[in-house]
């Protein structure tokens, strides 16, 4: 008798707090009105070269989960980017990469696709900030920065 | 002499009679004597009446302990959940502290950026330099790692405080 209650006494003590803390997580969990998109960044450096490159994402519209980031088209650029892994499950992202080869893209071209988590009816609306770009001898260049809603 | 003694003889003869002997006998013999197969069968079905009775209470035990064991599982995962192993707030420290630091801003332009990465990873790449103030991470070499670093620390999501340049490691 004296086992079973201690059991019981056990399994109240840990079940307790894990109900506790799920209950917490229950409010952070998607709403039912969830999908899934990516969003292709792309970046043009006319006839420069791009060799270096770093950009802010954030969402002014909308309610969106970072939820992944892959590389670009160019082989350069093809790894996945430099980010804070703290982006993934927020809606601003800091994104980076470079590469010092000789082989670098020019004119328009992706450079990464950020997979996202959008949950509401309201479409999102993104702000996207170049922070740099840069040309293989690691000097600033003008570089116009876009991003399409992938499928 | 009283007269209750003048009842018995003086020598009584204690001899029995051999028919006496014979009729007791036969009165207090066994009735049966027991085959050697009952016997047998009686001692094995005591055998396996408390085999059972054995292995009934060591599988009562070993569930017990089972339960023990599932219930201390149990509360090990939860606590090691419960600690969310996964965060490394230090580590976030790090990276935004060197983000506002002098000592990863190659070229001088007030913050830290890709272009500092990649200024340190075309210095190392040409050998130009072994100079200890690329060490950014301070592990005593001028490598790729102190690249990612300077690279993780433009991308920091974590706001800080300007650092104290070389050595806020």
């Amino acid at each position: 008798m004296k086992t079973i209650t201690a059991i019981i006494l056990t399994s109240v003590f840990v079940i307790v707090p894990v109900l506790a803390s799920q209950s917490g997580r229950d409010e952070l969990s998607p709403e039912p009105n969830v999908h899934f998109a990516p969003l292709h960044i792309y970046l043009d450096s006319g006839d420069r070269s791009l060799a270096a490159f770093q950009f802010e994402l954030k969402a002014t519209a909308g309610q969106i989960e970072i939820v992944g980031v892959e590389g670009g088209d160019h082989k350069v650029f093809s790894e996945a980017p430099y980010y804070d892994p703290a982006a993934l499950a927020q809606d601003r992202i800091i994104i980076a990469a470079f590469n010092t080869g000789q082989d670098l893209p020019t004119g328009r071209t992706r450079i990464a696709t950020i997979h996202l988590q959008i949950a509401g009816p309201v479409e999102p609306h993104y702000e996207l900030n170049l922070t740099v770009a840069g040309d293989a001898d690691g000097e600033k260049i003008p570089a116009k920065l876009t991003c399409e809603k992938g499928e | 002499m009283t007269e209750k003694m003048s009842n018995f003889d003086e020598n009584p003869d204690l001899e029995v009679s051999s028919k006496l002997t014979e009729d007791l006998q036969t009165l207090f013999k066994p009735l049966l004597s027991v085959p050697p197969e009952v016997d047998r069968a009686v001692q094995d079905r005591v055998n396996r009446h408390f085999a059972r009775r054995r292995f009934t209470g060591a599988r009562r035990r070993f569930r017990w302990v089972a339960l023990w064991k599932v219930a201390a599982a149990a509360a090990v995962v939860i606590f090691a959940f419960s600690l969310n192993l996964t965060d490394t707030p230090k580590q976030d420290v790090r990276y935004s502290a060197l983000a506002k630091s002098e000592a990863a801003d190659f070229d001088r332009n007030g913050r830290v950026d890709i272009l500092d990465a990649f200024k340190l990873a075309r210095r190392i790449e040409l050998a130009s330099s072994n100079s200890a103030d690329l060490d950014i991470n301070g592990d005593g070499l001028v490598n790729h790692d102190d690249v990612d670093m300077v690279a993780l620390a433009a991308v920091s999501l974590t706001p800080a405080k300007r650092g104290p340049g070389k050595g806020v490691f």
